[in-house]
């Protein structure tokens, strides 16, 4: 599903490179969960941007479900990306002022996909992450608890097989993200690859079968 | 030193175009280094440098095209306000013929726009795919381009350098005017034949284009806007002047006449480039049918605009001029 071969990112300052991410191997098989541990300023959220297609690695390859994602020109790399791959943000980046039900057909608004087909699907996604009581609301109204479950939603609408988590329990209490765990392991259990960047150490508890590969200092320690 | 280049359309057009140069010069450099080094099969840092670099070059490009257009109308405008000052000038005919370089410098300028307008084109269609696969072929197209812009840029300063305000140029009337014995029209043509020409072509060229004959398109197309600039001239601009006598492509592009000019040699120009773009990228096995609708659209209204000037002189006074 993911692979990374010699990945590497770095900033020029002041003529020299500073390495964020330096040699990263890395291979996730189709219905892997991945947990990428490690502390802040490891690289984890840049080499998950950089599977998202968010991010441009310096040099290396990263094949995502086949397609060499940091080459797509920009028009195919966001109808992938709205199409292939979820996203779930630390700071769940949902908008205000615009109701659960549609922050979670955002996704579709780039696949072209008609008003009510999009409403439908919406629907469903927020179903599926027991959010669907809440439609109505606008992110200002929710919990913490309850902005994660929207995002969620939004991540899963376009039915991506691929799950992407950047410190997703960071703003949530231990409750929530036990919720939020029990979640994944739905997601997981459908046969979803999900990798979930996090330093929180529930995850290193979780009861269904996952990997867990540690970031040091822009490395992987061990084997990816 | 040359008291025209103390004219503020002239400080205003060689500031622009001194802009233009350097960011020419810089893309430039850029392309030849995506020329000689890009292999999209490469995942290094300098390949992937150059994909980026990609992107950079094609919104350069698209501002380098914008501003181009803008300053050929705004270059047409500056020649015309300076016959004022240019001694025997009436309107842009004569200033542009000051000297050797100016029609030169506008045949590269409608060239140069021509080759920008081909590789944003070609650019948007290689984005279309994953895998860039016209990016060798619009780097060249992009490089021609920013040669031209060079090109142009020395026949800028060559022109306006070596116009002398103490030598009189034509007007008009003698440049295009009846000469004794002298027929101006191509091929030995007289009016009659040119205007058969004209419209004959005009249909060939909608023919071709809906039986997606792309040879015929390109030399009908090409014909077209030769026997065009010569119909223009030497019997419809009469019509739109309403003097038989007045011959001349850069009056019409005048308040008098409602700057029409610009309509009309703009449609023409815009059937010509965009139908030989769709000739080229029909070469390379694509096809646009927006760049067929805009050929034959512009096509359309010159014909139209040419014509309603004649059939409104009619109506007008019953007679042709």
């Amino acid at each position: 599903m993911v692979k990374i071969e010699n990945l590497n990112k770095f900033y020029e300052i002041d003529g020299q490179k500073q390495y964020v991410l330096n040699a990263i191997n890395l291979n996730i098989q189709k219905g892997e969960c991945v947990i990428l541990k490690g502390v802040s300023g490891s690289g984890k959220t840049t080499l998950l941007s950089i599977i998202a297609g968010l991010d441009k690695p310096s040099s290396g390859k990263v094949l995502v479900d086949g397609e060499p994602i940091s080459k797509l020109p920009d028009m195919h790399l966001s109808s992938f990306r709205a199409q292939k791959i979820g996203i779930v943000f630390q700071n769940f980046n949902l908008l205000d002022g615009v109701s659960l039900a549609d922050n979670a057909m955002v996704p579709l608004i780039a696949s072209g996909i008609g008003l009510k087909e999009a409403k439908l699907k919406a629907q469903d996604a927020l179903k599926l992450a027991n959010i669907d009581h809440k439609a109505n609301k606008t992110p200002i109204e929710l919990s913490g608890g309850e902005k994660q479950r929207g995002a969620i939603a939004r991540a899963l609408v376009a039915n991506p097989n691929l799950i992407l988590c950047d410190e997703p329990t960071a703003n949530l209490d231990r409750a929530n993200s036990l919720s939020f765990i029990q979640t994944l392991k739905e997601l997981h259990n459908m046969g979803k690859t999900i990798i979930v960047a996090t330093h929180d150490s529930l995850f290193e508890e979780l009861d269904f079968e996952h990997r867990v590969v540690e970031i040091s200092q822009g490395s992987l320690v061990g084997r990816g | 030193m040359n008291e025209l280049f103390l004219n503020n359309y002239v400080i205003v057009y060689l500031f622009s175009e001194a802009v233009l140069f350097l960011i020419a010069l810089y893309a430039f450099f850029k392309d030849i280094s995506i020329l000689r080094f890009w292999d999209f099969n490469n995942f290094s840092s300098k390949q992937l440098k150059l994909e980026k670099q990609s992107y950079l070059l094609s919104t350069i490009a698209t501002f380098i095209f914008t501003l181009k257009l803008t300053l050929l109308i705004y270059f047409v405008y500056m020649i015309d306000s300076l016959s004022i000052i240019i001694p025997g000038a009436m309107c842009g005919a004569g200033v542009i013929s000051a000297n050797s370089y100016g029609m030169s410098l506008l045949f590269v300028k409608l060239i140069t726009i021509f080759t920008f307008l081909l590789f944003l084109t070609l650019n948007n269609l290689d984005l279309k795919a994953k895998n860039y696969p016209l990016l060798k072929f619009k780097s060249w197209v992009l490089l021609a381009g920013l040669l031209l812009i060079f090109l142009e840029t020395y026949l800028d300063i060559a022109y306006l350098f070596n116009i002398d305000l103490s030598v009189p140029v034509s007007c008009c009337s003698a440049l295009f005017g009846n000469l004794e014995g002298v027929n101006p029209l191509p091929f030995g043509l007289d009016i009659k034949m040119l205007l058969i020409l004209y419209y004959t072509l005009f249909v060939s060229i909608i023919l071709s284009l809906l039986l997606d004959n792309k040879l015929l398109t390109a030399v009908t197309l090409i014909l077209f806007a030769v026997i065009s600039y010569y119909a223009v001239v030497y019997f419809f601009g009469t019509y739109i002047y309403e003097l038989p006598t007045h011959k001349c492509p850069f009056c019409m592009m005048q308040k008098e006449y409602y700057y029409i000019g610009y309509f009309v040699w703009g449609t023409l120009f815009s059937a010509l480039f965009f139908g030989l773009i769709w000739v080229i990228i029909g070469l390379l096995k694509y096809e646009s049918k927006v760049l067929k609708r805009i050929t034959v659209t512009s096509l359309v209204l010159f014909v139209s605009l040419c014509s309603a000037y004649v059939l409104y002189y009619y109506f007008k006074n019953g007679v042709f001029l």
